[in-house]
């Protein structure tokens, strides 16, 4: 029998009881609009984090005392041995890298801020050296940035992220104003543009001085954050590694010891990140595979009691020359095209679910064009894979009886 | 994927093999406890191109098995069926299934048309399994249905129509093939009488018309439709008579 026949026979069968299909389907749509849910999702993240995580351009990266670490004895272990990082390395780096253009330096740290009898807890306050704005610019609202010439003479100026000016200087120009910092005042000189949270943390809630007045306030004892910009985006890899060797030799290890020092870039930040979804979409495939399973079976169980309400059609389809393969092919056809369907409705609901977390939600989620290819694989896995067994019961039917039978 | 046997047709080619030559034929059924039921005891039968037959018994007599041999439904126990000069008793499946399509028209008591499709749908079926191209089995479909006076009815589902209208359906569909055989299983056991005297008129006409038909019922009156009759009684032929009058007799 020609397969497309077997198609519009299969399609016409699901049509005749819509409410019995929909429920036959409803593990595979449940199946199939979550799998394309969680990789539109995932997506979704991965282009969120890659945009707002990480304020690291491209050819950028960070030497810092951690560097990435994903795990607690790494941690345990980095912080036994990892030196911090001084402005000598800082000024290592600047002098003999041959690969960068630009090396820069911020160092944090987590104090109090008043102003106006209002104080807040635990203000980042980075220290940053001029460069700094080379590497990671910073969009201003009101007033301007941090000049070299003040950070060379560690002039009490400051400029402030949005979260600072609207919780001490609320409905106030902060430009201007004073705040204290450490027991010494220091001035508001711009006002950073709303930068947005990433994850419900806060991305606005720092104050930014000279490095210079950081280190008169809070000593040198600080380890420091060094950016560095490749000359050459190409050579990123390069740059990187010229910097490993040049902080190894200021650091006097030996060829056999580990860095004692971590550096990061966005693209590393990223493929930590996208590490972690891989994880969480393996988790989620997981849970969706069973509920595949759940809904093949079902499909299964429906293809069983239509061979058995279908006995006459099978025999008759037997006694005007139907052979076993083409029943069996026919059975075969029905099942895939209707876990197809499922895989159809499936891929619809998904389109719309992502469509409304687009919408509604700051997740830019959407699905690749393979997710509903993939679907539809999976889809007519599972049609061939649990229609097997109907399809060889119909198949084996003795047209006799199944003439027979009571229709 | 084509027919291993060349293709079947009323064909003149050999008109002297018979249509059906059954020689020493048995069936029996194994049932539970070791016990054997003979449905046929050796039974032996030979009917030539474009006779009319009844096959006639009491139920258990034998004339379903009988008619399921006769059908390539089912394979005998032991002796020769030979159709259209093809031997049958030794074929496989898949064979058999070819066999039923080219060589043999199905009419059943319930009609056994497809729900829900339309009635040229129903006749095109068998022609699918040939694999003819779908032109093809339109206009053969359409042919058979006008050959039973049905084309104005083609494109009604069977539940748009009379018990009547659904048996000369399934009549087309047993015509569309051009077999050599054309087995009727109780054909109007569901009609009232007036439909069974139109329905026994179309067989007449077919069997007129050079068709082999044979007739399986326990209904005298219909029996005496046909120009040989078959009695089974207990598995085995009881008589075979050959009555030309008969049919004469009751046309009036």
């Amino acid at each position: 029998m020609n397969p497309l026949e077997g198609v519009v026979i299969a399609l016409r069968s699901l049509v005749v009881n819509p409410l019995r299909s929909f429920l036959t389907l409803l593990g595979i749509i449940i199946g199939i609009t979550a799998i394309i849910a969680v990789i539109s999702v995932i997506n979704g993240l991965n282009i969120y984090v890659a945009d707002k995580l990480s304020n690291l351009g491209p050819g950028v990266f960070v030497v810092d005392r951690f560097g990435l670490i994903s795990n607690r004895e790494d941690m345990i272990r980095a912080i036994r041995r990892n030196k911090r990082l001084t402005m000598d390395d800082a000024e290592a780096l600047a002098e003999r890298s041959t690969l960068a253009e630009v090396v820069a330096v911020e160092v944090h740290a987590f104090v109090d801020v008043a102003a106006r009898g209002e104080t807040l807890k635990r203000v980042d306050v980075g220290g940053i050296s001029a460069e700094i704005l080379d590497i990671e610019p910073y969009d201003v609202e009101a007033g301007r940035i941090i000049t070299p010439h003040e950070v060379e003479r560690a002039a009490p100026v400051a400029f402030i992220g949005q979260d600072i000016a609207e919780k001490l200087f609320p409905r106030l120009d902060p430009v201007g104003k004073t705040l204290r910092v450490a027991n010494r005042e220091v001035m508001v000189i711009g006002l950073a543009q709303k930068r947005g949270s990433v994850f419900g943390f806060s991305r606005d809630n720092f104050v930014k001085i000279p490095i210079t007045l950081h280190q008169k306030l809070f000593g040198s004892r600080n380890s420091v954050n060094i950016s560095v910009k490749a000359a050459d985006m190409a050579r990123m890899e390069d740059t990187m590694d010229e910097a490993r060797m040049i902080l190894r030799v200021q650091h006097h290890l030996g060829f056999d010891e580990d860095d004692d020092f971590g550096m990061r870039s966005a693209e590393g930040l990223n493929a930590l990140w996208e590490n972690l979804t891989k994880i969480i979409f393996n988790v989620a495939i997981f849970v969706v595979g069973i509920s595949l399973v759940v809904g093949g079976i079902v499909v299964m169980n429906i293809m069983l009691v239509s061979v058995i309400e279908r006995r006459r059609e099978i025999g008759l389809r037997k006694a005007v020359g139907a052979r076993p393969r083409d029943i069996r092919l026919q059975f075969l056809i029905e099942s895939v095209v209707l876990s197809s369907v499922g895989g159809a409705i499936g891929i619809s609901a998904a389109y719309l679910l992502s469509w409304a977390i687009r919408t509604y939600t700051p997740l830019p989620a959407a699905f690749p064009l393979w997710a509903p290819v993939l679907a539809f694989g999976i889809c007519g896995t599972i049609g061939v894979f649990f229609g097997l067994n109907p399809a060889a019961k119909a198949a084996r039917l003795d047209p006799i009886e199944a003439l027979r039978s009571e229709a | 994927m084509s027919p291993p046997a060349p293709k079947a047709s009323p064909s003149p080619a050999a008109p002297e093999a018979p249509v059906i030559l059954i020689e020493d034929l048995w069936r029996t059924y194994s049932m539970a406890a070791g016990l054997e039921v003979h449905a046929l005891q050796g039974v032996s039968l030979t009917i030539e191109r474009n006779e009319y037959v009844a096959i006639i018994g009491p139920s258990g007599s034998g004339k379903s098995t009988l008619m399921n041999l006769l059908g390539c439904l089912d394979t005998p126990t032991r002796g020769r069926y030979v159709l259209s000069g093809r031997t049958v008793s030794e074929l496989d499946d898949d064979d058999l299934a070819l066999i039923r399509n080219l060589e043999i028209g199905f009419v059943f008591q319930t009609f056994n048309l497809l729900p829900r499709t339309t009635a040229l749908h129903n006749v095109e079926l068998p022609l699918i399994y040939s694999r003819l191209p779908k032109d093809e089995r339109r206009e053969r479909a359409r042919a058979a249905l006008a050959a039973v006076d049905l084309e104005d009815r083609m494109h009604h589902k069977p539940n748009e129509l009379s018990g009547g209208q659904r048996q000369r359906v399934a009549i087309a569909r047993a015509l569309v093939t051009r077999p050599s055989l054309l087995l009727a299983d109780e054909p109007t056991g569901n009609l009232d009488t007036a439909v069974s005297a139109e329905i026994m008129a179309l067989f007449d006409r077919l069997h007129a018309e050079g068709n082999t038909i044979v007739l399986i019922t326990h209904e005298r009156d219909i029996a005496a439709h046909a120009d040989r009759v078959i009695a089974l009684r207990d598995g085995r032929i009881e008589s075979d008579v050959r009555q030309q009058h008969l049919r004469a007799a009751t046309r009036p």
